[in-house]
């Protein structure tokens, strides 16, 4: 799945590469728009597996909204962060989250 | 009242951890003619809404017994009651952060190991190092206590109530009882929403109305109920295995079986009277406050925030045995916010007391109404 170039009724701007910022997704550098939020980065850039429940079944985009959890990720070790409503930030590192999350002190 | 709908041996009015407790604990003693009347669901008082804490550190001896032997029913609850309640003993850490508060944490342990109980006395450091995701900073002593622990109040109630039932037990939810018949100084019966009961022994377990509800035998308990905050965050993976508390900081935090941290705090500004509402200075001053102490609550959000009433006692320890005015009126209220966690001992005394008129296991005689009756009371100091 990438990003819409066009559409019937919507402008579509096509950004171009000077725009981009750069975080990492379990140590891959991923290109975003700053106008991305961490998920929309990560579906455009084809990946759909945000994390695992603790009984390993797959999780990831669902309402989009911020409400029903199935999208957290761990963002610079804090874990239990939506991706779906969280802005990306350059060079931010983004893990899979497995299960309820590990605390950070 | 020509209509009577039942006759039984006990009426219980109050479906929380002591009625449900009780109900069990009579029919375990082959006293099995019982009811208990609940206004609402079961545990939908104060011991749905509490924190779910056991513990035996208390600062005087008879307490200590009382929640020594309370743990005692609770390690084995799985096996007599049948049912796993999520019962775990990681242990209670007591931190203080006042020095006269350190010196009498120092007293309370002496009392606390003459009766056999395991605690330790920490440093600062010891804490830091035991517990590295807690922010020592300002902390004088803090006490452990391993066998302390926690459980779910709600299944601990559903628990007593099925095992209840099996033995012959009868309950009564969505019933309140308005009223309760006395005849030449003796109780011979209640009137229900469901109708009237005839009955020889009334028990009042009804925990914030408890003053109210001894109103209507002519019975005085000089109980007052006060709210009481929590709220509970989203979940990590389980690492905090100890309910932490302070009196000094006002607050107590465990983390619950599927990962939560339940947390609340007391308000010395809160009037007493039954009020369920919450308020947002709660949340705001007990989460500035907790992620100062416990840094990896920074990022969790809050899940629920809710109310409970303690039943405040002068004090602050539970009232429990049989008017002298009103013969077969037993009661087991004012238990000033640690109902829950002594329940399983005081159900166990109480049942005793109405079918053989003694105590067995624990002694209760020092938690008599009476001892109201003298001028200086000496207050149990361990409460948030």
């Amino acid at each position: 799945m990438g990003r819409l170039v066009e559409h019937p009724i919507l402008n579509v701007k096509v950004s171009g590469a000077a725009e981009h910022m750069v975080f990492y997704f379990e140590d891959q550098p991923i290109f975003a728009l700053p106008s991305d939020t961490i998920a929309s980065a990560l579906i455009a850039s084809g990946i759909d597996i945000f994390g695992f429940t603790e009984h390993e079944h797959a999780r990831g985009f669902f309402c989009a909204i911020g409400k029903c959890s199935s999208c957290l990720v761990e963002v610079d070790g804090v874990p239990n962060v939506r991706a779906c409503i969280t802005p990306v930030r350059e060079g931010i590192s983004v893990r899979r989250q497995i299960g309820r999350g590990k605390p950070k002190w | 009242m020509s209509d009577v709908n039942g006759t039984y041996d006990v009426c219980i009015i109050g479906g929380g951890i002591t009625g449900t407790a009780l109900a069990y604990s009579l029919c375990k003693l082959g006293e099995t003619s019982v009811a208990v009347f609940e206004k609402s669901y079961l545990s939908s008082g104060s011991t749905g809404r509490c924190g779910g804490g056991i513990r035996q550190q208390w600062s005087t001896k008879n307490n200590v017994r009382l929640a020594m032997r309370s743990v005692k029913l609770f390690e084995n609850f799985e096996e007599d009651v049948g049912m796993d309640i999520e019962y775990y003993q990681g242990g209670y850490l007591m931190l203080s952060y006042d020095e006269e508060e350190a010196e009498q944490f120092e007293k309370n342990v002496e009392i606390q190991r003459e009766e056999g109980l395991d605690v330790e006395i920490l440093t600062p450091k010891q804490v830091s190092e035991r517990y590295p995701y807690i922010n020592t900073q300002d902390l004088i002593v803090a006490t452990f206590c391993q066998t302390d622990g926690h459980a779910n109040p709600h299944k601990a109630v559903i628990g007593y109530a099925q095992a209840a039932k099996r033995m012959g037990a009868d309950i009564y939810t969505h019933t309140e009882v308005l009223g309760v018949d006395v005849e030449n100084g003796k109780v011979v019966g209640i009137q229900t929403t469901r109708g009237y009961f005839k009955c020889n022994v009334v028990v009042n377990a009804s925990g914030p109305w408890s003053r109210q509800v001894a109103e209507l035998a002519g019975v005085e308990l000089p109980t007052e109920s006060y709210r009481h905050q929590i709220f509970v965050t989203e979940p990590l993976e389980n690492f905090f295995p100890m309910m932490a508390i302070s009196f000094a900081g006002n607050f107590y935090m465990r983390q619950a079986h599927h990962g939560q941290f339940i947390m609340g705090q007391g308000d010395k500004d809160e009037k007493p009277g039954i009020n369920y509402n919450v308020t947002f200075k709660f949340e705001k001053e007990l989460a500035e406050k907790m992620v100062g102490i416990f840094p990896f609550l920074k990022n969790l959000r809050i899940m629920r925030h809710w109310s409970g009433m303690y039943n405040m006692s002068p004090d602050a320890q539970p009232i429990i045995g049989q008017s002298d005015k009103v013969k077969g009126y037993f009661y087991a209220v004012g238990y000033s916010g640690h109902g829950f966690m002594v329940a399983p001992a005081v159900s166990e005394a109480l049942s005793e007391l109405i079918v053989f008129g003694k105590t067995l296991h624990t002694d209760v005689s020092y938690l008599n109404v009476d001892r109201f009756s003298n001028e200086d009371v000496e207050k149990e100091k361990n409460v948030v």
